[in-house]
């Protein structure tokens, strides 16, 4: 059961109409779609289907040409606290001399107390000696992971994902599986994250949202993502396999 | 021990090393973020830009200092809006602006007649140019400086580390940007008095980047680097007054051998 309650009526994102441009050329045309609360969701596409552009423009990281955004009911510059982010690369000076502990330090909030990091830490499935090591010296694995702990320390209602996967092997991708199944339904985070991982996506998620420059379907993965809304997605060698309750994309 | 003590004796080198001492800190926790942000060419650029600023103030025979803190912070606040309006990299905006303003101060220092003792202070540094009331402007806005940066320390480091998620945090970018800009720019011209336009960046790079060498945690950074400005400041300016040389040369050869011998010792470990 979630330790919060999140069951209001307003879903936790609702986006309407989003248009965005580059240099007045259509990188995203149209899209509408709404996750409810405490869902983990994934929005899916091919290769420059819009997807980032899409996470990012919803965040006001890159500017929209035209629709709205709202998160929680309100528009993002106004509840930015309850929102966590973690983007598809994190690219830092691995010689920086900084300690994981001293990395999750720069996002806690001041007064809060100090042993919040070593629970989420622990919450993110790694071990409380990992604190001391340099955010260097880490894995991919375990700074993703490092990452999210950072992301959630401050308990945020929603957290974007953009690929959390990339890099990561098919034990850590099962590990990340399990946290993220872990924040919805302790804290009932609404979690959203970009994929191009069906296979891993289709496994975790309560709905999609796919897109290919313009929204294709969304809503609960078995019924939005059927074999045709998957060839518009993909193209047409696309298919969708079923085996012991996972899905493979062959395409 | 007599000769230690006649460090302290003169007035001057009283002023230099209270100035030095303020600077040493200064220069320290800003170097540690410039070199994290790859922003150390911004100090190289707004030092040799001042020389416009301090021209104007020769000119109208008024106090290059503040004059020259002033202009500083316009050129801060240009590179801030033209790197982001025009997405240029930050390097090409910054060598179009130090160029254009030092060409300024070059045209403007040739209305000036005869020789300018001042002016040459200011390109090389000087111990013996610190007057009292630079003194008091070097550390009020020293301290005032190191207030900011240590209220949003965290802040600072987030947005340093990754800017987008600092944003979506509700980190203000922008402002904690902009103010970043202009702490470096006003820093860099308080220490250009003793290191000079042309040496004042050394103090932003050599300390951070000798801690670099010694450091395993982000605290540790921070206080060598602190630790190691302070030795280089007063260590050059020791021998700059034992050996009568120029102080900002001083400095700078000094840091440059610290860093060399931390350099080894990281290797050698």
């Amino acid at each position: 059961m979630p330790t919060k309650s999140r069951t209001t009526a307003k879903p936790a994102i609702s986006v309407e109409h989003l248009s965005v441009h580059y240099n007045d050329a259509p990188v995203l045309q149209d899209v509408s779609f709404e996750i409810p609360n405490g869902h983990i969701a994934a929005i899916l596409g091919p290769n420059g289907s819009g997807k980032t552009t899409l996470i990012r423009s919803m965040l006001g990281l890159t500017k929209k040409t035209s629709g709205e955004v709202r998160m929680l009911g309100c528009h993002v510059h106004e509840i930015r606290s309850k929102i966590s982010y973690v983007p598809q690369l994190f690219q830092f000076d691995r010689q920086f001399p900084m300690t994981v502990r001293e990395f999750m330090n720069i996002v806690r909030h001041a007064g809060e107390d100090q042993n919040l990091i070593n629970g989420k830490i622990l919450e993110v499935g790694l071990k409380e000696e990992i604190l001391e090591k340099n955010i260097g010296m880490l894995s991919g694995g375990e700074l993703q992971r490092v990452l999210i702990a950072q992301a959630i320390l401050n308990n945020p209602d929603i957290l974007i994902l953009d690929e959390p996967s990339t890099g990561i092997d098919v034990v850590g991708e099962a590990a990340f599986v399990g946290i993220l199944k872990h924040l919805r339904d302790k804290h009932g985070t609404t979690i959203l994250l970009v994929s191009h991982d069906v296979a891993m996506v289709l496994n975790l998620v309560d709905s999609v949202v796919c897109i290919n420059r313009t929204l294709i379907c969304a809503g609960p993965p078995k019924r939005a993502l059927t074999e045709r809304k998957l060839a518009d997605l993909y193209g047409s060698d696309a298919h969708l396999y079923e085996h012991h309750h996972e899905y493979h994309n062959h395409h | 021990m007599d000769a230690v003590l006649a460090l302290f004796h003169f007035p001057f080198m009283q002023r230099a090393i209270i100035a030095g001492a303020f600077l040493g800190i200064l220069f320290a926790c800003l170097g540690v973020l410039a070199t994290l942000r790859k922003m150390t060419f911004f100090g190289e650029g707004v030092a040799h830009a001042s020389l416009a600023g301090i021209a104007i103030a020769i000119l109208a025979g008024v106090a290059p200092l503040p004059f020259a803190m002033a202009w500083a912070v316009i050129i801060a606040i240009v590179i801030f809006f033209l790197e982001r309006s025009t997405k240029l990299a930050s390097d090409t905006v910054i060598g179009i602006l130090f160029t254009a303003s030092m060409a300024l101060g070059v045209i403007l220092m040739n209305f000036s007649h005869g020789f300018q003792p001042e002016l040459l202070s200011f390109l090389f540094g000087s111990i013996l140019a610190i007057q009292t009331i630079d003194l008091i402007v070097i550390g009020v806005t020293s301290t005032i400086i190191l207030a900011w940066f240590f209220t949003y320390l965290r802040q600072l480091t987030f947005l340093s580390l990754n800017q987008e998620g600092a944003y979506v945090a509700g980190v203000p970018v922008i402002i904690q940007t902009l103010m970043f800009y202009i702490a470096l720019a006003i820093s860099t011209v308080l220490g250009v008095k003793i290191l000079g336009i042309i040496l004042v960046s050394a103090l932003l790079v050599l300390p951070a980047a000798t801690s670099r060498m010694l450091a395993g945690t982000f605290r540790s950074y921070l206080i060598i680097a602190i630790v190691v400005a302070e030795l280089i400041i007063f260590s050059g300016l020791a021998v700059s007054f034992y050996l009568d040389l120029p102080s900002g040369a001083t400095i700078v050869l000094v840091g440059t051998g610290l860093f060399t011998l931390a350099a080894v010792y990281k290797h050698l470990k």
